[in-house]
């Protein structure tokens, strides 16, 4: 069950439409959604960790439910932006010890916040992340996209520009039963300004986090999905060597979301991580 | 067959692959299972090549990121996505517009879950709404032009276009987001002697030294500070210290920064400042409040002589704010040329004749008119701005000697008194100023008469004596000015080399109405005849006083009954007319 947790805490709260669910007393699990879509892509995974885990969900601001009117160019023109919610989300809640479950470019939206407080988290599970889309020649890295690429991306956002726009309502017919999902989630989910979801593609696939890797000490975990377009295989090691307390683990799944096309795999992956120690 | 009237599996069969769009079936990580004709026919790959291969793989990059990031996780939670505009890939090459709508089925026991996808050939849709977007995008960028001129408007009224820093509103509007508290510092900075640059190296130069010394200051101060121009050269730092010692620290390094030679037009310019510092003591002080009073503490910077800080204390009272402000005002005055001197004649009572004048000093107030010297004459004293004042008063007075010198013979007749305060006296360099100044002009030191008041000469008679006897022995005359008002002492009136003894106007007020002020008026003209000097009355405004001193053997007499002090054209005029009477007369 899902507690929405009272916007007069703390502005931030609404502003990010944290929602608090699982065992009010367990050990806290933090989960940040990529680009493209919204917290509702943590529903497939979530049940595996509600009954022991106090499960903190959020969006990024411009994505789902967050207040679009906080969306300032500036401040997330840069990954530092979105870090500072995700500390601040933790101080609103006074989160400890949190076990960060972040999937995507929010990856390294985590990683820069555990750079700037390793005393908040515990744990980091990486779900397919990247610290550089954009290959590097001059170093030797391999992002897996050109800087046309990320150009023909934008491209196709704009073409996308009024789907976006309009909440890409799910069809009427062909729908799939799943009674578990409410007309007002459904209705919402992977809901993004299209203005946004271009800037933030900017920001996100122009990104390059490799120096804060090594600044890490926190105990990570680093899940590399098969076929991922978004991360390939050289980029999870990458991330696995320059990350000194870090497991690599290589998921049968395939595609940049394992937790949405393959939960349960990726659930005990994680389980399997977390009751190792650290 | 399932019976009369129901579909028939073939035309299901050509309800699938004649359909007028693409059918594709995937699973869930897109991989094609199968594929209509007509998606076959549009796209020209063979169905063998489609069976197996990714359906994003026939799409670009772009498209590939769009799908994988927000399509095949909604397919996954939602179970549905609608009208994605996509392109793909032909066998030629070619890219081809389309829309995709797709669902999934979640799958159940041993069946896999599987996606149907639509693809419609959108050409003409895509079209449209490129165009849409273009002008939307169009919109956008005018309105971003429009905000970004606003922003540099907003920018020019906060900032001085010559140095970039923010102006006098600039500065106010960066205080106002600043809270007020303890801790917050203001340096006061303003250039010394930057009008001379301006004079004689132009405003160009000026400019330049402006701009240079805006780029110091800009480098010195921590990113924390502000930095602002307020006008001419009055500079601002604004910035959080630790304490009083580190601003005024901050204060020290600035001055050693602006010392360093700049190089302007091929010249190299020293230039230096003087610094006020104010540090906030309590909370209520706004920052407007701690610029006034780091400016009160350079003017004081100022007063003790230039390139050098001075901290304000709190308790300084508005007294002291409205004398420096004054102090400035006159300071200004004296380097813009806003002093003048007038002259009064001083008569013989034997001869009637006028043997000289006196020089008066007057300031044309910016505000407050022509101010006699009782106006401001204190101030400078205690400021020790009396000095070049003093100096310009006596060189303004030998020139108009040397000028009147020149014209009549009746010029080069003429003494001339100028006052010398106590600053002056005990000024070591008085002697070789009042010298330089006769030299300049070609003044004989006879003609020029040096008017002590008593009250200098007793404040420090032995330094006194030493200057008065130095001067004397330039050839200088020497009197002593407002006798009878401070503790005339006969002793000291003997030891110093004095030629004239001036009686306080306030007796000469008294004659002939107080038997008091005639009788000391009286003893001082005896006086001074005893140790044989000259008595001299001034303030004479009647001819009642003329007689009474006259018959009392005074030697000399000023004031309105002869002439006010007058501007030199006019003083001209009265001596020419005074001279004709004499003649007339004699």
């Amino acid at each position: 069950m899902v507690e929405a947790v009272a916007s007069a805490v703390s502005p931030v709260i609404r502003r990010n439409n944290v929602t608090v669910s699982g065992r009010a007393d367990g050990p806290v699990m933090l989960f940040a959604h990529g680009y493209g879509c919204d917290q509702a892509m943590w529903r497939r995974l979530v049940p595996y960790f509600s009954d022991t885990h106090r499960l903190v969900l959020f969006d990024n601001v411009g994505a789902g439910r967050s207040d679009v009117e906080a969306y300032d160019r500036e401040k997330y023109g840069s990954l530092a932006g979105y870090a500072a919610d995700l500390l601040e989300i933790c101080e609103a809640l006074d989160l400890k010890d949190v076990i960060l479950v972040a999937h995507s470019v929010s990856a390294m939206v985590g990683v820069i916040a555990a750079a700037q407080e390793p005393e908040r988290f515990s744990r980091l599970v990486l779900v397919a992340p990247s610290p550089r889309y954009t290959n590097d020649p001059a170093h030797g890295y391999v992002g897996g996209f050109s800087k046309e690429d990320i150009e023909g991306l934008l491209a196709s956002l704009d073409s996308n520009y009024f789907a976006w726009a309009e909440a890409l309502a799910p069809m009427a017919m062909g729908n799939p039963e799943d009674p578990e999902l409410s007309e007002e989630l459904r209705s919402s989910f992977c809901r993004t300004d299209p203005a946004i979801a271009s800037h933030f593609a900017r920001v996100t696939f122009l990104s390059d986090t490799r120096n804060i890797l090594d600044q890490v000490g926190t105990d990570s975990l680093v899940l590399q999905c098969s076929e991922d377009l978004l991360a390939p295989p050289e980029v999870g090691s990458y991330v696995h060597r320059h990350l000194a307390h870090s497991t690599l683990v290589q998921l049968q799944a395939t595609g940049h979301c394992p937790h949405v096309s393959a939960p349960q795999d990726t659930a005990q992956a994680i389980l399997n991580y977390l009751s190792g120690s650290p | 067959m399932t019976g009369p009237g129901g579909p028939d599996p073939d035309h299901f069969e050509a309800l699938f692959h004649q359909a007028p769009c693409g059918y594709l079936i995937t699973d869930d990580a897109g991989r094609i299972t199968a594929v209509n004709e007509t998606f076959v026919r549009w796209t020209g790959y063979s169905r063998s090549g489609l069976v197996g291969s990714k359906l994003q793989s026939l799409m670009p990059v772009g498209d590939q990121i769009l799908y994988s990031t927000h399509c095949i996780p909604q397919l996954g939670i939602n179970g549905a996505v609608s009208e994605i505009a996509v392109e793909i890939i032909a066998a030629d090459g070619g890219r081809r517009a389309a829309l995709l709508s797709a669902s999934r089925s979640p799958g159940s026991g041993q069946e896999p879950a599987s996606v149907r996808v639509i693809i419609f050939s959108a050409h003409e849709r895509r079209m449209y709404e490129r165009e849409l977007v273009s002008a939307l995008r169009a919109a956008e960028e005018a309105e971003a032009r429009r905000a970004q001129a606003e922003k540099e408007l907003q920018h020019l009224a906060l900032h001085d276009a010559l140095t970039g820093l923010p102006n006098r509103a600039g500065l106010k509007a960066k205080l106002d987001a600043v809270p007020a508290g303890g801790g917050l510092a203001v340096l006061f900075i303003d250039l010394d002697h930057f009008k001379a640059v301006n004079d004689s190296l132009g405003h160009a130069a000026g400019d330049d030294l402006l701009v240079s010394v805006a780029n110091r200051l800009r480098a010195a101060v921590p990113g924390t500070g502000i930095v602002a121009r307020l006008s001419g050269d009055e500079f601002v730092v604004v910035d959080s210290f630790a304490g009083s010692r580190e601003a005024t620290g901050l204060a020290a390094g600035l001055l050693e920064i602006l010392k360093t030679p700049i190089l302007i037009e091929g010249l190299e310019i020293v230039t230096s400042a003087s610094i006020g510092v104010a540090v906030n003591g309590d909370d209520d002080e706004t920052p407007e409040d701690l610029v006034r009073r780091a400016d009160i503490a350079m003017y004081r910077a100022k007063e003790l002589g230039r390139s050098r800080w001075e901290l304000h204390q709190p308790a300084e009272s508005d007294y002291t704010v409205d004398r420096l402000r004054a102090l400035g005002e006159l300071r200004r005055g004296i380097n813009d040329g806003a002093l003048r001197v007038h002259y009064q004649p001083r008569i013989d009572l034997h001869t009637g004749r006028a043997t000289g004048v006196e020089a008066l000093v007057r300031w044309q107030h910016p505000t407050r008119g022509l101010l006699p010297p009782s106006e401001f004459i204190t101030m400078a004293e205690e400021s020790g701005l009396v000095r070049p004042l003093g100096a310009w008063v006596l060189g303004e007075t030998l020139r108009q000697a040397d000028n009147w010198r020149r014209e009549s013979r009746r010029g080069a007749d003429l003494d001339f008194a100028v006052n010398l305060s106590a600053r002056q006296l005990s000024d070591p360099g008085l002697v070789t100023m009042v010298e330089d100044a006769l030299r300049l002009r070609g003044i004989d030191s006879s003609h020029l008469l040096l008017e002590i008041t008593e009250t200098a000469l007793m404040a420090d008679p032995g330094g006194a004596l030493d200057s008065l006897t130095a001067l004397k022995n330039l050839g200088v005359g020497l009197a002593v000015d407002d006798f009878g008002t401070g503790y005339s002492s006969l002793t000291y009136l003997k030891k110093f080399p004095i030629d004239e003894l001036k009686i306080d106007r306030s007796f000469i007020n008294g004659l002939g109405s107080d038997s008091g002020d005639s009788a000391i008026v009286g003893s001082c003209i005896d006086l001074a005849h005893a140790v044989g000097i000259r008595a001299v009355a001034e303030g004479v405004e009647t001819s009642g006083q003329v007689q009474t001193l006259k018959d009392m053997g005074c030697d000399l007499a000023q004031g309105f009954h002869f002439a006010r002090p007058l501007p030199a054209p006019a003083l001209k005029e009265w001596l020419d007319a005074h001279t004709r009477d004499e003649r007339a007369g004699a």
